[in-house]
């Protein structure tokens, strides 16, 4: 068969971005082989060093080469045609670069590199092997993910790289089929794109702001590796400090961005919807924070190494859990936005493992044992793979694995002497980080349930908001008491005494404050009524507003009076007050959340319970005027840009005299997208103590009100109709008022000319506003003719053409304009207070945390000074 | 009583408490004769939309009511009454996920979750 040359590719980039790919994954393995030799011989250390610079070029070329694809529209590569198009402005080529998997791993690898080659910069000392060993296994990992090699049947990795007409999804399809075979395919296929939903600036920093949150777990995870390594379980903790303060501080932010961006582009109606995808970050970074808190009890008071170790490692792993979870397709149904499967699982999988595994025998210190270890595990995934009874076989594996870690614990690790004392900084500090590890454990096992449902083949269906909610609220609780309290606790003894008298002072301001705020709150009958939450949920709501507000107390009291308002030592005052400030505002904005467009018109079902009155849209006609909550709310027509449909809603308020008053207009819009559907965009109000959300659920979206059919009519319909009787037409409501003759009944028998009754109907618009219409009927000579009228600004044409005067009924025929249906918007507006609390609460965490950052850098210079001189 | 006893206690608790929350949560996928079985109980139906029936929207009536017919993944079809506005694009969607309960011979539905080809996943185009 002869090959067919197609017009117009350009091969040489994918040889490139292969050469690349492939280069990068070398090059990774043989900085993982070079720094684990150094580790007993230093003379390989400069090697190893040359093989990761290696696979940074490697890691750099290929995304040169992609963003050289992306700018240049290459469009014969898979990647490029799915994510990009010409239309598309260039400003948004990062997001076509990061909105698939693939380059997604690669913004990922990129920062690895990053903070692997810092970080190697940084240790000049016995740490840097093993540390930029556990770096480079990393890298191996993540570089496989995108080699798009396959062995035997198994595919490993997803390449960039790929031909549309080659791509497993794509070859068979008809039109890529079709035009396999035309030289000049090129020519004539059609890009996809971007999704609108991701052409905003969110997308832009988002996700690198994300994805370098994820990266940042890996130092903490390598210094706790290495430490395990080298049997050295304290030492690592000091250096590893920063970085975790810069993981806690960036993926914090990254999340915090996510929500934002949820609560401004997307229509989910809220800041967090506990989705899978959700979760998934934000788990990894609870168990950091932990982790940053226990380092800090070692360095004041040493012990706590296994803790340190557990989360240090565990956040990294959880990372890897979540990517497990949002790529592998196994949530399916349960998240919409999770990443499509791109056949990956079983890789994903191992990869998981294969990083339990190293950890747990790094962890065993009997060699025999762990080489044992080592050995039974891959076995067990052999008959797995062989002969099938995978569960089994993993529960076996998992269980043997929780054994020899208790084991290795147990027989191995340094223990404290003795019990801490409870009135003690590093008791609660180390309760606290306890508490987010075991709250971050909870959501994890919620937000697995699909994964469950494979272990266990039921079909459990994905727990819901209230259910995470229940359970976010007492955690929060005791989170906030803890960061109240435990900075005035100094390390080691403490007088309980003077601790309590400390502490009185935010603790009955914020009671007061507390309860003077609940009552209005929660407590008003009127406002709790209405949103039908229970009783113990309002209590326990009040109680997590009044410990949020005793945190933020406490924390601003001890920075004053005991920091003396010192802003190099204020980072975790700074930062606690930050959280306690976003749980606050989250609480509030969320529990008070109003949706102002009651629907009216939707019936309950009562048999059905709770949860099937959807009252949350209403319907607008263009012109109409409706009451949603204290505002009147009318929508005054759309503008159309391209294929952006802006809806203008104007919100006016009552003022004293009851008039309305023009207050603001919102343009929430939906993106009618022919290749992509249609997206809807809120628009938001934000006034300093609440926002107010509007979103268009449906929407008339034709454009153009066709002009020839302007003034046509519909074929009229005939109503049969007593006097006083009513009418119904789509835009108004017809009253027969009145049926008046020119002659009595006795004129017309004697004269035999001319009959003429006139009906007068009153028409009512949906505004109340009245008009007239008076068709006549006139019989000349024995004959009918009916006399049209018409209302023009109603469109509606009304003859009067029948008498029945036996029944005492007339008949008219009614026609409306064929336009008569009007524009409108069918929306949904709510608001939601204080939310800026929370805002507030986010830029002061990320500040505070920086803070700390800073000094933890700063202390660590000097120590280091001290520890050279 | 050491303070790690303490801790074992609350992890403990904390167990329990979660496993009795995902008891609670009754809710299960399953197909349409098993939702009619046991129309009390709340099920995620999985299916596919009949576009063959009218879906009727009229949010003149009311703008929080939308019915639709809906294949389940056994082939059973029935009507499906969601107590939402209408979802954008959702002539597009290849799979839908309605949560409720049957109502006589209607499945009354307050949330539907879609995966259109275009949205949040990269599935196959259709040409």
């Amino acid at each position: 068969m002869k090959e067919i040359e197609y017009i117009g590719e350009h091969l040489w980039l994918g040889k490139l971005g292969n050469f690349f790919l492939i280069l990068s994954f070398v090059a990774s393995l043989i900085a993982l082989v070079g720094f684990y030799l150094s580790t007993k011989n230093k003379e390989y250390l400069k090697f190893a060093r040359n093989a990761f610079y290696t696979h940074a070029f490697a890691v750099t070329g290929i995304i040169g080469t992609m963003f050289f694809m992306l700018v240049n529209h290459y469009y014969e590569y898979q990647y490029a045609w799915q994510h990009s198009n010409n239309e598309m402005p260039m400003r948004y080529i990062l997001s076509c670069f990061w909105e698939g998997q693939e380059g997604s791993f690669l913004l990922w690898t990129f920062w690895n590199i990053v903070l692997g080659i810092i970080l190697q910069r940084s240790l000049k000392n016995d740490w840097e092997a093993p540390v930029m060993a556990v770096f480079s296994l990393a890298q191996v990992f993540l570089a496989s993910m995108i080699l798009g090699i396959y062995i035997g049947d198994h595919k490993i990795g997803s390449s960039p790289f790929l031909l549309l007409r080659e791509h497993p999804d794509y070859f068979n399809l008809p039109f890529v089929q079709g035009y396999i075979s035309d030289p000049n395919y090129l020519a004539k296929i059609t890009p996809r794109g971007l999704n609108p939903l991701l052409m905003n600036y969110w997308m832009t920093i988002h996700p690198p702001t994300l994805f370098l949150g994820f990266a940042s777990t890996l130092p903490p995870f390598a210094f706790a590796m290495a430490g395990l390594w080298r049997r050295k379980h304290n030492e690592w903790q000091q250096i590893a400090l920063p970085w975790t303060y810069f993981g806690i501080l960036i993926l914090g932010v990254g999340i915090l961005m996510g929500g934002a961006w949820a609560y401004e582009a997307l229509s989910f109606g809220g800041f967090w919807a506990w989705d899978p995808v959700e979760n998934s970050s934000l788990v990894p970074w609870l168990v950091l924070v932990g982790a940053g808190h226990v380092m800090i009890v070692n360095k004041h008071k040493g012990g706590s190494l296994f803790t340190t170790h557990l989360l240090a490692i565990g956040s990294f792993l959880l990372v890897l859990y979540s990517t497990f979870l949002t790529r592998s397709g196994i949530l399916g149904e349960a998240s919409v936005h999770a990443f499509t499967d791109l056949g990956m699982q079983g890789q994903l999988v191992i990869y998981v493992l294969a990083f339990v595994l190293l950890c747990v025998a790094l962890l065993i210190e009997n060699s025999l044992l762990r080489v044992s270890y080592i050995m039974g595990s891959c076995l067990l995934m052999f008959f797995g793979m062989m002969y099938g009874y995978k569960t089994i076989l993993f529960y076996t594996w998992v269980l043997s694995s929780i054994g020899l870690t208790a084991y290795s614990y147990n027989k191995y690790f340094p223990k404290e002497k003795d019990e801490e004392e409870l009135y003690s900084r590093e008791f609660w500090m180390f309760l606290g980080s306890f508490v987010l590890l075991l709250s971050a454990l909870v959501i994890t096992y919620f937000t697995s349930v699909p994964v469950l449902n494979k272990l266990f083949s039921i079909k459990k269906a994905p727990l819901k908001v209230e259910d995470y909610n229940l359970w976010a609220v007492p955690f929060a609780i005791v989170i906030l008491i803890l960061i109240a309290a435990a900075q005035f606790l100094k390390f080691k003894k403490n007088n309980a005494k003077e601790f309590y008298k400390k502490l009185a002072v935010s603790f009955i301001i914020s009671i007061a404050f507390g309860i003077t705020c609940s009552i209005p709150l929660y407590f008003q009958k009127n406002l709790s009524a209405a949103s039908g939450i229970h009783k113990w949920e309002i209590i326990s709501y009040s109680i997590l507003f009044t410990v949020g507000i005793f945190a933020v107390l406490a924390n601003a009291d001890y920075w004053l009076r005991v920091l003396k308002g010192k802003i190099s030592k204020s980072g975790a005052s700074i930062a606690h007050i930050g959280f306690a400030l976003i749980i606050i505002g989250a609480l509030v904005s969320t529990s008070k959340k109003a949706i102002l467009s009651k629907n009216t018109a939707a019936k309950q079902v009562e048999s059905l319970g709770e949860g099937f009155s959807g009252q949350e849209n209403i319907f607008l006609e263009q012109g109409d005027t409706l009451p949603m909550g204290p505002y009147l709310v009318t929508y005054e027509g759309k503008e159309v840009k391209g294929i952006d449909f802006y809806f203008k809603v104007n919100y006016f308020t009552k003022n004293p005299n009851g008039k309305p008053e023009f207050a603001f207009q919102l343009q929430p819009k939906i993106q009618d997208n022919p290749r992509m559907g249609r997206a809807a965009d809120p628009d938001t109000k934000h006034f300093l103590n609440r926002d107010i959300y509007t979103h268009i659920t449906a929407a008339d979206m034709r454009t153009v009100i066709d002009s020839t059919n302007k003034n046509k009519y519909n074929t009229p319909e005939n109503y049969i109709r007593h006097l006083g009787d009513t009418i119904f037409a789509s835009n108004a409501i017809i009253v027969i008022d009145s049926i008046v003759s020119n002659l009595s009944q006795a004129e017309y028998e004697k004269n035999d000319s001319l009959l003429e009754v006139t009906a007068v109907l009153k028409v009512y618009n949906s505004n109340g506003e009245i008009f007239k219409a008076r068709p006549r009927y006139i019989i000349k000579k024995n004959t009918v003719i009916p006399e049209t009228d018409k209302i023009e600004a109603l469109g509606l044409k009304f003859s009067f053409w029948r008498i029945n005067p036996e029944e005492g009924s007339i008949e008219i025929s009614m026609a409306e304009k064929v336009n008569n249906s009007k524009d409108f918007i069918v929306m949904k507006a709510v608001m939601f207070p204080y939310i800026n609390v929370l805002w507030i609460g986010c830029i002061t965490m990320a500040f505070g945390t920086f803070i700390a950052m800073i000094e933890r850098v700063r202390k660590l210079k000097i120590s280091k000074a001290n520890h050279d001189s | 009583m050491k303070k790690i006893h303490i801790v074992g206690i609350i992890v403990i608790a904390v167990a329990i408490g979660v496993i009795l929350t995902s008891l609670k949560n009754t809710s299960t996928y399953a197909d349409f004769n098993e939702a009619l079985a046991n129309p009390d109980q709340e099920y995620h139906v999985v299916g596919k939309l009949n576009k063959n029936e009218p879906t009727v929207y009229d949010p003149k009536v009311n703008a929080d009511e939308f019915t639709f017919t809906l294949v389940d993944n056994k082939g059973v079809e029935k009507r499906v009454v969601l107590h939402k506005s209408k979802p954008q694009d959702f002539e597009r969607s290849e799979q839908i996920v309605v949560i409720g309960k049957m109502h006589g011979e209607e499945f009354h539905a307050n949330d539907i979750l879609m995966k259109c080809p275009s949205k949040y996943n990269d599935a196959k185009p259709q040409s």
